[in-house]
């Protein structure tokens, strides 16, 4: 790791004014579990300054303002996972914070890195995208509210400005006739990063219709996005096996129109279409499935 | 015989040091004055050196030393069993590990750039990193004019014989993977002059005294001037011996150069690039069986990719070669074990030691069997399986208590296996399905016919009656010193609190060999029995003239002087020592052990291989996602006869931690390499298992004690680790019907059959997908 200058900073207003001054010469440092692993890499620009946003008391907390939940930027997995809000209006963020890394990263890692560090396989996101989450980027001169789904590029590259600081999250409440799921499949059962993932939001009307469906895969596409292709399958049917699986396949052909077949689609293309199954069936409560949602409680 | 503290699970001599933190690492060294070293490594896998210009470096502010193999006074390479390894490459680069120049720097950050600024001109060559590749007669040659350096073979009866009476014929060929060691410790040492010229070298080392050998040869010093000696190891797995022997000989070159003490120490990524690894192995394995499930010919051919340097391959594929067959009776065998260079990281020992590799590829090949046959995994093996008495594929008969079906019953009633074995194989209807798998093997314990054998250890009674032992055995954390301290403490009759264990120093205790091939317990153990004996003689001799009492009457125990005849204690332990001392009498008790006799006829392939052997049999309990190929395993029987567990929480330890990394051997370790450049150079990419992974295990210990052992105690580092991948594979195999035959099984080889690679696709797939793909924590540089 080359020598750079630290600057901890303790309100927003001190961060952006940092930000301004530096520009793309500065990196934000939240829980550092991407970025110190980042810049110990031999070939990474170092930056200038590493401006360190983690004793920001207004970046804490989850609230619930008006039919919404709103996560600030430093929020942890941790707290993710053990907020009574969270387990409440969005129980697929839970499941997917549940199962980031380990304790420890969970107790260091926050959802403002998550997000921004941009990794497909980024285990948050795909849940977020689904909930249709909003978020707030802060400058010095500006602030502005942009659809998350709208602010990646590609692959550990947003929209962000380099002058610009995340800082909120905010998504409206699931009611509680909304079942959602979040299916995470790695290379062993912790510290693992998503091979795939799938999070799943299903409404049915009082006939078991389905009203809404929202399918977001995670490490499948170079930019996530609802799979709406596969959402209009489902809308005004009712839940089967079939109709699971025709999704399923559906969101595989969707993921090979994007990437094209390369060296792992012979895995993967089986294999999403198979979570998107799971993680339909799931909401409509076979529980059969449930465990892969790993110990909630941690 | 009753024992007080043989047998229990005593807390181990170095437990306190380590949970308090006291215990010192190679790293926590540190003194005035010190510098710090910093290796330059190859930049290609296999090139000339056409020039290296070391000026721009030399010249760096707070630089004291840049040194190339032309500043080596002694011999520029080391190897224990063939010299070929480079402490720092003279002509040639060899693989991507290969030191090329060495700097020493007042700070680590100057040592950093100081390699940076060092200029070396190559001139690149073929690379050869496949095995198979390097036999051919046209490719190139990485050391002298045969990449082929290794050729072991057995031989007994007649295979052709054997092939034409039986009534079919099991044909299957296996792969295995490199495996890196992954001891928590990387390497580190500190490397100080001297007093009366030499150098001290305290460092993370494994086997001492060929360390001590190669630094001596390296430097033109006499061994006496050369002390090495052992930091509080963290881990090493077989991973500490030539990649601990280079950098102990870089930090003394350096140290000598400068007249200063010089640190070293490599960060995890410079450990992944340059350690060696466990040797992957191709196996070609053809039975001819009897319909009856009989075996009546072996022919088997195993390459063991020996990667740059020979290393510890001659003996790795010689214990294969002797273990190839498994525990089973066949009487017409033909065996084949080569080694080839290649341009991959050199490999060499790791725990089991060319045995997990055969072991895989027997018990998959024994499983087939049973199906072909109509049998079940147990009853094939019973019926096969070796009694005391049998003669190996070597010709050696076995004489000490063979205890393979002991085992194998033991652990097969307590996994409930049979029932499970015949549902878990009918019911095929969910996605999710359970299997489970078994799987034996047989051990050859220590070094056996491969060389000396043998350990001293020193039993030394303080004035006070406190004990103080050291050996040449060295404690890499499997718990060496507990076992040798236990031994000490039942033979003087006193608690282990009275004994301090000193960490191995070259220059204080005798050459005991390397502390390799799970002999620590069984030799050091030996050696302390014996030392302890001595000393002990001595006390009760005193203790005689003391009491008046006849020898024969006088016992130490607890602490105390105890008279036989009714228990009574006549006097504390401590007393009695004091006593010992103002008689004049010595209380220093040196033991030596000599292993008893092996033999070994490389010509045909025939001997005594090892003095005696253990028995092992593992069975898991797995669950196969075959949506997914995602294996979990839920439950775990691991049974060894360990002889006489001398301390029953390190033998449980073993076992533990055994299966823990054999399921990472089965299920996901892997260390790749792309055209023979690693592709992973930390614990983010190289998965290891979590404790989120490991199954619940139940251990069974059987002990069948052995004459050859101190108590009967023989082995259980290497054997608890040798088989637990081939049970979670016959468990797959069980689960789901469909074999692997290369491990580890990972989602893609269990969904598919085989493994994806990106090669050759690299260019031809749109930039904005690579990534998506290849999803990892971090960006490989924005
Ligand atoms: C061992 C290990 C296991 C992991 N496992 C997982 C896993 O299973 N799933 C998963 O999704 N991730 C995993 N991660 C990655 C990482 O922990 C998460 O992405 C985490 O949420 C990052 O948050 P952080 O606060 O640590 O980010 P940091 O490292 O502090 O920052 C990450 C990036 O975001 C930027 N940034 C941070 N906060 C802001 C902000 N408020 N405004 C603008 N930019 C910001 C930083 O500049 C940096 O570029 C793992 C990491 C490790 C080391």
């Amino acid at each position: 790791m080359k020598p750079f200058e630290y600057r901890a900073v303790h309100s927003v207003e001190e961060a952006v004014s940092v930000l301004a001054e530096y520009g793309s010469d500065a990196r934000i440092l939240a829980g550092g579990t991407d970025l110190l692993i980042e810049l110990r890499k031999q070939n990474v620009k170092t930056p200038k300054v590493v401006i360190d946003i983690s004793f920001i008391k207004e970046l804490r907390g989850i609230e619930s303002p008006n039919g919404t939940v709103m996560l600030q930027s430093l929020t942890t997995h941790s707290e993710i996972v053990n907020s009574k809000v969270v387990q409440q209006y969005a129980s697929l963020l839970t499941g997917a914070a549940s199962v980031i890394g380990s304790p420890q990263i969970r107790n260091k890692g926050t959802v403002g890195g998550n997000i921004m560090n941009a990794a497909t396989c980024a285990d948050t996101v795909p849940p977020l995208i689904a909930l249709g989450a909003k978020i707030t980027l802060k400058s010095k001169t500006n602030s502005r509210q942009i659809d998350l789904s709208d602010l990646f590029i590609k692959p550990y590259q947003t929209k962000a400005k380099p002058e610009e600081i995340l800082t909120e999250i905010q998504f409206p409440k699931l009611s509680s006739n909304v079942k959602s799921s979040f299916i995470k499949l790695g290379r062993r059962n912790a510290l693992s990063i998503s091979r795939l993932s799938v999070a799943a939001i299903l409404t049915q009307d009082k006939n078991g219709k389905i009203t809404d469906a929202r399918i977001v895969p995670g490490a499948a596409l170079p930019v996530w996005r609802r799979v709406t292709e596969a959402e209009i399958l489902l809308i005004g049917k009712k839940p089967s096996k079939e109709l699971f699986t025709a999704a399923g396949q559906k969101v595989s052909e969707v993921m090979i129109s994007h990437t094209g077949r390369r060296w792992s689609t012979e895995y993967k293309e089986p294999v999403i279409a198979t979570l998107v199954r799971r993680a339909l069936e799931m909401c409509v409560g076979d529980l059969k499935d449930l465990k892969d949602l790993k110990d909630l409680k941690d | 015989m009753k024992h007080k503290i043989i047998g229990k699970g005593e807390r181990r001599v170095d437990a306190l040091g380590k949970v308090t933190g006291t215990a010192k690492y190679a790293e926590d060294f540190n003194v005035m004055h010190q510098l710090y070293g910093k290796v330059l490594r190859a930049k290609h896998p296999h090139a000339k050196i056409l020039k290296i210009d070391i000026s721009k470096a030399q010249k760096l502010e707070g630089v004291e030393a840049v040194l190339t193999a032309n500043d080596i006074p002694g011999d520029k390479v080391f190897g224990v069993v063939v010299k070929n390894q480079a402490i720092l490459a003279q002509d040639k680069v060899r693989y991507l590990g290969d030191g090329v120049a060495l700097v020493a720097a007042k700070t680590k950050e100057i040592a950093e750039q100081a390699v940076s600024l060092i200029e070396v001109e190559y001139e690149t060559l073929p690379i050869i990193s496949d095995s198979e590749e390097a036999f051919k007669p046209e490719s190139i040659k990485i050391h002298g004019d045969d990449n082929q350096f290794v050729h072991h073979h057995v031989t007994k009866g007649d295979i052709e014989k054997g092939f034409n009476e039986s009534d079919f014929i099991i044909e299957k060929k296996f792969k295995t993977q490199f495996i890196e060691h992954s001891a928590i410790e990387p390497e580190a040492v500190l490397a100080e002059p001297a007093e009366h010229g030499g150098v001290i070298v305290t460092g993370s080392v494994q086997n001492l005294f060929s360390t001590r050998r190669s630094v001596a040869g390296a430097l033109k010093l006499d061994l006496n001037k050369v002390q090495i000696i052992q930091s509080t190891l963290g881990g090493s797995f077989g991973g500490k011996d030539e990649v601990m022997t280079a950098m102990c000989c870089r930090a003394a070159l350096l140290c000598m150069k400068t007249g200063k003490p010089v640190k070293m120490v490599n960060t995890r990524e410079e450990s992944m690039i340059e350690s060696y690894k466990r040797h992957p192995y191709v196996l070609y394995y053809k039975w001819g069986c009897k319909k009856n499930g009989s075996i009546t010919a072996m022919e088997i051919k195993c390459i063991a990719d020996g990667g740059a340097y020979a290393s510890m391959s001659p003996f790795v594929t010689w214990r294969s070669v002797v273990q190839a067959t498994g525990p089973y009776y066949c009487e017409n065998v033909k065996t084949d074990v080569y080694a080839v260079y290649t341009n991959n990281n050199y490999t060499g020992a790791m725990r089991g030691f060319g045995s997990p590799q055969v072991n895989f590829a027997i018990e998959s090949m024994m499983d087939e069997l049973a199906e072909k046959v109509g049998k079940d995994p147990f009853e094939i093996r019973l019926q096969n399986g070796f009694e005391t008495g049998a003669v190996t594929a070597t010709g050696q008969k076995l004489n000490h208590r063979v205890s393979l079906k002991e085992v194998l019953t033991k652990s097969a009633e307590a996994a409930d296996f049979l029932n499970k074995w015949n549902q878990y194989r009918t019911s095929k209807q969910s996605p999710k399905r359970k299997g489970i798998g078994l799987a034996c093997s047989y051990r050859g314990v220590s070094l056996g016919a491969e060389g000396t054998d043998a350990a001293g250890t020193i039993v030394s009674v303080q004035t006070d009656g406190s004990v103080i032992v050291s050996s040449g055995i060295t404690d890499m954390g499997q718990g060496a010193q507990t076992q040798m301290s236990q031994i000490a403490a039942e033979v003087l009759g006193i608690t282990m609190d009275r004994i301090q264990f000193l960490n191995t120093n070259t220059s204080r205790v005798p050459d005991s060999g390397p502390t390799v091939a799970s002999r620590g317990t069984i030799m050091g153990g030996a050696a302390a029995k014996k030392g302890a004996e001595i000393v002990r003689a001595f006390l009760i001799k005193t203790a005689s003239e003391m009491t008046g009492l006849d020898v024969m009457s006088l016992d130490l125990k607890d602490n105390y002087l105890i008279d036989t005849n009714n228990g009574e204690r006549l006097a504390s332990f401590n007393e009695v020592a004091a006593e010992c001392f103002n008689k004049g009498r010595p209380m220093y008790g040196f033991g030596w052990h000599k292993s008893p006799q092996t033999s070994w006829d490389e010509h045909h392939g025939h001997g005594e291989a090892y003095f005696t052997f253990v028995y092992g049999a593992n069975i898991a309990e797995v669950e196969v996602d075959t949506e997914t190929g995602k294996v979990d395993v839920l439950n775990f029987v691991s049974c060894h006869d360990v002889g006489k567990a001398i301390n029953r929480n390190s033998v449980l330890g073993q076992f533990y931690g055994g299966v823990a990394m054999g399921l990472g051997y089965g299920l996901m370790e892997e260390f790749n390499f792309e055209d023979s450049i690693p592709k992973q150079l930390n614990f983010d990419e190289y998965l290891i298992p979590t404790s989120m992974d490991v199954p619940n295990i139940i251990p069974i210990i059987v002990e069948n004690e052995d004459a050859a052992g101190p108590y009967g105690a023989k082995s259980i580092g290497e054997p608890s680790n040798e088989l637990a991948a081939p049970a979670i594979i016959n468990a797959i195999y069980n689960a789901t019907g469909k074999r692997i035959y290369e491990i580890p099984a990972t989602l893609e080889r269990v969904l598919l059959g085989h493994k994806l690679t990106r090669k050759g696709e690299r260019g031809s797939v749109k930039k904005e997908e690579v990534l998506a793909d290849s999803c990892k924590i971090r960006p490989e540089g924005r």
